[in-house]
């Protein structure tokens, strides 16, 4: 009965709206609180220029998981959401996703859209995310306390024996002044910013399609050793060891660390709200020199069987033009269009530029329980940073990670 | 609920013999409770124990696969580790509630000038929620922006920051604290109405006897007591297995995963690796170790035949 007034109301509205092929449409699209600075801006860009318009909420970044699986169960899930780029895998195992492969392949512009992105959006051969923020994991350093301990305060290191070096020196400096800062309990802040130094050295903690842990690599040691040896000459304070993340950025931002890696995402942050603190940016180096990234952000993902997907394509289409990618990278994400990255980011801090090219040769580890092994903070990945930055057994904590590492992925829902 | 199940069951007695007006209308009151008890409770236990005979992921469709969650748990040695973390903590926190709680009890139970004030003041942190309570111990145990340690640094008793929350005793140790703080003062107060209900007269007739403090403890306050020490262990213990709030908030499990207890794991499982069928089969496991607990406490601290 109610089903049939429904459709009785859906005809009246059709005919009432005349033969108007394309009545305005208004699609649900979520994201997590860390694009609540440049999310709405787009949006709002968006509703004003088009017919069809977006409705936007913001998730807490804990419960946007749990709380769109929630949805999803119950048929109130988003038309599309902005999700952690890692979750797309396991998002796509799940049978959840709109597959957009033909779609986005016919986007002229798809073999310049940020490759870390497009790999973790891929599952099966088939593309169900694709990229929408980014982030890349870069080395910051505070020039005023550089210059105070005699170091060239435009000069950053650019391998680790410069980055122990450097650190030491700041550190002599005495008081509350502490040469490096790492969160030492954060196992996603350490995926973001640890492993890069060992990519740099050519080594990796997953094989490249997630099926094996390779956490017995010689480089993994060395990276360990480096962390190691400056918490021991302590250069690191006391509060690392327990950081689950809170202090991640916070330690560096009070002006009394020497050096930190960190994330392109500390530059808008520093700029807006820490503007006295003067700091050089540049990439995290390998052992002997050379360098890597982490790409982080977010993919864009539709919703299996959602009826707004036109509008959906719209919106991703307005995100991707000069004008999209612009208003982004305004207000706190990258550019993920190679080609014309350089033109939006051409009016604002020349540091930019070195996060931005960090992006574009980035980096995602690709596996669909990235959740399990790296993120939770219980989880093996986790606990083995804490282990070997800080405690006694670094190649027992090292075997046993290796070791339940592999049996999670091992466990994983083969589909 | 047993007050329910005692009101049904008498109200059925007396049926043969016709239903009173009465009790129909006592049964109409009950009906909010029965209502409640039904949707809060009975229903998410029926749902629970569904889902646990299914693979249910957060994502996706569900499926039926039976006693295979259960089979699983009797392999996963994080669980039962966590399991054993949960009853060694359960264990050292009720003794050192008690411990804190009864002589603070003793001391607040008769009128002397000021107990309104000290009971306040024990009783206060019990009015703090324990996700409050965990932030607000999460910042004072911090070792740089915190309390304990620059405190200790500048009275001289350490030499550097020490960080508490870094390694497992006293990581350990500062939860049974902090625990302890927020609880002993609600501990306090139901020993307290327990102490108050002992007639007094006995207590007199048996200093007359000539027994000491001592020996009146032993032989008339804690036989007396047995009923509320039983209400007051249960909600310790009960409280104790299901606890979460304090490992998570204040120290994630850590250090290095030796505080995971055994509801942690069973979110983990649900909302980390996103397995709700297998997290529904945990804590229904967890259901029965705690009713079986409940069930010897009751058992244990029965009335003793031929007492009143």
């Amino acid at each position: 009965m109610n089903s049939m007034i429904a459709k009785l109301a859906i005809a009246a509205a059709v005919i009432g709206c005349g033969l108007q092929a394309a009545s305005a449409e208004t699609a649900n699209i979520w994201v997590r609180a860390d694009g609540s600075n440049f999310m709405p801006r787009i949006v709002d860009a968006f509703n004003k220029a088009h017919k069809d318009q977006i409705k936007l909420d913001i998730i807490p970044n804990a419960e946007i998981i749990p709380k769109y699986g929630a949805a999803a169960a119950g048929g109130t899930a988003p038309d599309a959401l902005s999700l952690d780029l890692i979750y797309t895998p396991s998002f796509a195992a799940a049978g959840q996703l709109e597959d957009i492969t033909d779609w986005a392949k016919s986007l002229p512009y798809f073999s310049s859209l940020s490759p870390a992105h497009v790999k973790t959006g891929t599952y099966k051969g088939r593309i169900y995310g694709l990229p929408f923020s980014a982030d890349s994991s870069v080395l910051i350093w505070n020039k005023k306390l550089f210059k105070q301990a005699g170091l060239d305060p435009e000069k950053g290191p650019t391998n680790w024996a410069e980055i122990e070096a450097d650190a030491e020196k700041v550190n002599a400096l005495g008081g509350d002044i502490k040469g490096f800062y790492f969160s030492g309990n954060c196992g996603g802040c350490n995926i973001f910013t640890f492993t890069p130094l060992i990519w740099a050295s050519g080594g990796d903690i997953l094989s490249e399609d997630g099926s094996k842990a390779t956490l017995d690599s010689p480089q993994l040691r060395g990276a360990i050793d480096l962390y190691r040896s400056m918490v021991k000459k302590g250069l690191v304070p006391a509060g690392a060891e327990t950081d689950v993340g809170h202090d991640f950025f916070a330690a560096f931002a009070t002006g009394k660390i020497g050096l930190s890696p960190s994330g392109a995402f500390a530059i808008g942050a520093l700029n807006t709200q820490y503007p006295d603190i003067d700091y050089g940016i540049t990439f995290l180096p390998g052992k002997d020199g050379g360098w890597s990234s982490f790409a982080g952000g977010d993919n864009f993902v539709v919703t299996k069987g959602t009826k707004k997907i036109e509008v959906v394509k719209e919106f991703l289409d307005f995100a991707y033009s000069l004008e999209g990618q612009t208003i982004l990278a305004k207000y706190g994400s990258l550019p993920v269009r190679g080609d014309i990255a350089k033109e939006a980011l051409k009016d604002l801090d020349p540091r930019y530029q070195v996060a931005a090219e960090a992006m574009a040769k980035g980096k995602t580890p690709y596996s669909v329980v990235f959740n399990d092994l790296i993120n939770s903070a219980n989880g093996p990945w986790t606990q083995m940073i804490n282990e070997v930055f800080f405690g006694d057994d670094v190649d027992g904590a090292i075997a046993n990670a290796q070791e339940t590492m592999q049996s999670i992925i091992d466990q994983a829902p083969q589909k | 609920m047993t007050s329910i199940a005692a009101t049904a069951s008498s109200a059925r007695a007396r049926k043969l013999v016709g239903v009173s007006r009465r009790q129909w209308v006592g049964l109409l009151y009950v009906l909010p409770a029965v209502a409640l008890v039904t949707v809060f409770f009975v229903i998410p236990l029926g749902m629970t124990a569904w889902m646990s005979l299914n693979n249910w992921p957060l994502m996706g469709e569900h499926a039926f696969i039976g006693f295979d969650n259960y089979v699983a748990i009797l392999r996963d040695n994080r669980f039962w580790n966590a399991l054993k973390f949960t009853f060694y903590y359960t264990v050292i926190v009720t003794i050192a509630i008690f411990a804190v709680a009864f002589p603070l009890a003793i001391f607040i139970e008769r009128p002397r000038p000021l107990t309104n004030l000290y009971r306040t003041a024990f009783f206060m942190p019990a009015v703090v929620g324990f996700a409050s309570a965990s932030l607000l111990w999460s910042w004072l145990l911090n070792v740089d922006s915190g309390l304990f340690s620059p405190a200790a640094l500048d009275l001289g008793l350490t030499e550097k920051k020490v960080n508490l929350l870094a390694t497992f005793q006293p990581a350990f140790w500062s939860i049974i604290a902090m625990v302890v703080w927020k609880v002993a003062g609600f501990t306090m107060i139901i020993l307290m109405t327990g102490l108050q209900s002992i007639p007094q007269d006995l207590q007199e007739a048996a200093v007359i006897d000539g027994a000491g403090p001592f020996a009146r403890f032993r032989a008339i306050t804690l036989p007396l007591m047995r009923r509320t020490l039983a209400l007051a262990l249960i909600l310790s213990v009960a409280g104790s297995i299901l606890a979460f709030d304090q490992f998570y908030i204040i120290l994630r499990g850590g250090p290095r995963n030796q505080t995971l207890t055994a509801v942690y794991w069973i979110f983990n499982q649900s909302f980390v690796s996103f397995k709700l069928g297998y997290g529904a089969a945990l804590s229904m496991v967890l259901l029965l170790i705690l009713v079986a607990l409940s069930l010897i406490q009751l058992w244990l601290l029965r009335k003793p035949e031929g007492l009143d």
